[in-house]
C-alpha cells in the first residue's frame, strides 16, 4: 500500500491545472508516474469512491477529486453509506 | 495604526457551488449578512487584509506541512476549485506587510514558515469573494494547519493571534483582520452533513462572553469528536479572538445549513 503516493497524485490533480489536464488526457498514463499498488491504480482509475475512502484517502482530497469527476453530493453520500 | 475591522466567517464551498440546494431563507439570511460584512469592511477603508485562514491541500502536502505559514507574495491566484462557481482571479498581496510580520514573529518567539507563492482555495477565496468582492484590498494570508494532525493547539493559536494583533498596532497601515473556517462539519466524510448545533452555539457563546480560558482549552480530541475534522478550523477564530482580545464579538448569523454540510457562522468584532 502506498497511501502517500495515492494522496500525492490526487493532490496534484486537484491543485494544479496543468497536471489536471494531463490526468484528463490520459489517466492510465498519469497514474504510472506514481508508485501505486494495482488496487490503488484501479480504484483511482475507476474513481471508486468507497474504495479510495476505505484506503484512507483524506476526505478533503477525495471530495474535491470526485467533484472534478462530476460525482454528485447524492452519489458521493451513497458510495460512503454505512461506513464510519 | 490600529486594526480597523475584524470578523470571522465560515467558508463552506456549497455557499457558492450549490447555493440553491440550501433552504432559500437560510441561504439569503447567511449570504446577505456575509455581503453586509463586506460593506462594513469596505467602509473601514483598510489598506490590507490579514487573513487568518486554512487550506485544503492547495499548497502543502505531507512532505512539508507548516503549523503556521505567512504569505509574502505580491499576488495570489484562486480559487483552485473549478467547480466552486467563483470566477478565477487574482488578489494582490502585501509583501512588505508580510515581511514585517515574519520579522516580528522571528524576533518575538514565533517561527512561522513563509511563502512567496500560495494558491488560494475556497478557504480564503470564498470569504474574499464576499468580503473583498472587487479583490482590490491586498491580502496577507496567514495559514494555520487545521487540516492534518498534529496541529497547533488552540492555546498556541490564540497566542499567535494575540502576538500578531500587538505587532499590527505598530504598523502604519489600516488593517482588516478576518478569520475563516468552521464551525462543526465533517467534510467529505461518511458523516458528511452532520452538524453539531449545541457545540457551535456553545463555541459562539464562549467567543461572545470572551471566555478566553475556555477558548484556549479546546483540545484536539474534543474538537475532533464534537465538531468534526472541519471543526478544527475554529483555531482561526480563536487566533482572531487573541488578535482583538479586548473587542466584543457580535453574532451576525448562525445557520446550520445541512445541504452545505456546515454549521455556518458570521461574527463581527467591534472595538
Amino acid at each position: 500500500m502506498s497511501l502517500y503516493q495515492l494522496q500525492k497524485l490526487i493532490y496534484h490533480v486537484n491543485r494544479d491545472a496543468a497536471q489536471r489536464e494531463r490526468y484528463r488526457q490520459d489517466p492510465a498514463a498519469f497514474v504510472k508516474g506514481y508508485e501505486l499498488s494495482e488496487a490503488e491504480s484501479a480504484a483511482l482509475l475507476n474513481v471508486d469512491v468507497r474504495m479510495l475512502y476505505t484506503m484512507g484517502v483524506h476526505s478533503l482530497l477525495l471530495r474535491p477529486f470526485t467533484l472534478l469527476n462530476k460525482i454528485s453530493n447524492e452519489d458521493y453520500a451513497k458510495a460512503l453509506k454505512g461506513l464510519e | 495604526m490600529p486594526i480597523v475591522f475584524a470578523c470571522a466567517a465560515s467558508h463552506a464551498p456549497g455557499m457558492t457551488a450549490w447555493t440553491e440546494a440550501a433552504p432559500k431563507e437560510q441561504a439569503e439570511h447567511f449570504l446577505g449578512n456575509y455581503r453586509k460584512l463586506g460593506a462594513s469592511l469596505a467602509a473601514a477603508k483598510p489598506d490590507a487584509i490579514v487573513a487568518l485562514t486554512v487550506e485544503h491541500w492547495a499548497n502543502f502536502f505531507l512532505n512539508n506541512m507548516p503549523a503556521f505559514c505567512i504569505g509574502r507574495a505580491d499576488h495570489y491566484d484562486g480559487p483552485i476549485e473549478e467547480w466552486l462557481r467563483i470566477p478565477k482571479g487574482r488578489v494582490p498581496g502585501d509583501a512588505p506587510l508580510a515581511a514585517a510580520l515574519i520579522d516580528a514573529c522571528l524576533d518575538g518567539g514565533f517561527d512561522p514558515t513563509f511563502s512567496d507563492e500560495l494558491l488560494l482555495d475556497h478557504a480564503t477565496y470564498l470569504p474574499l469573494h464576499f468580503l473583498n468582492p472587487d479583490m482590490t484590498v491586498p491580502v496577507v494570508p496567514v495559514i494555520i494547519n487545521t487540516l492534518t494532525p498534529p496541529m497547533p493547539t488552540a492555546k498556541r493559536c490564540f497566542a499567535f493571534g494575540q502576538f500578531l494583533g500587538k505587532v499590527l498596532q505598530d504598523i502604519p497601515k489600516r488593517i482588516a483582520m478576518i478569520a475563516t473556517g468552521g464551525l462543526s462539519h465533517w467534510p467529505g466524510e461518511a458523516k458528511h452533513g452532520k452538524i453539531n448545533v449545541p457545540f457551535d452555539k456553545k463555541f459562539l457563546n464562549n467567543l461572545i462572553a470572551r471566555d478566553l480560558d475556555r477558548l484556549t482549552a479546546y483540545s484536539h480530541n474534543e474538537i475532533n469528536a464534537e465538531a468534526g475534522s472541519g471543526g478544527h478550523e475554529i483555531r482561526t477564530w480563536i487566533a482572531l479572538a487573541g488578535a482583538v482580545e479586548t473587542w466584543q464579538a457580535e453574532l451576525l448569523a448562525y445557520e446550520p445549513v445541512v445541504p452545505w454540510a456546515t454549521g455556518c457562522g458570521l461574527v463581527a468584532f467591534n472595538p
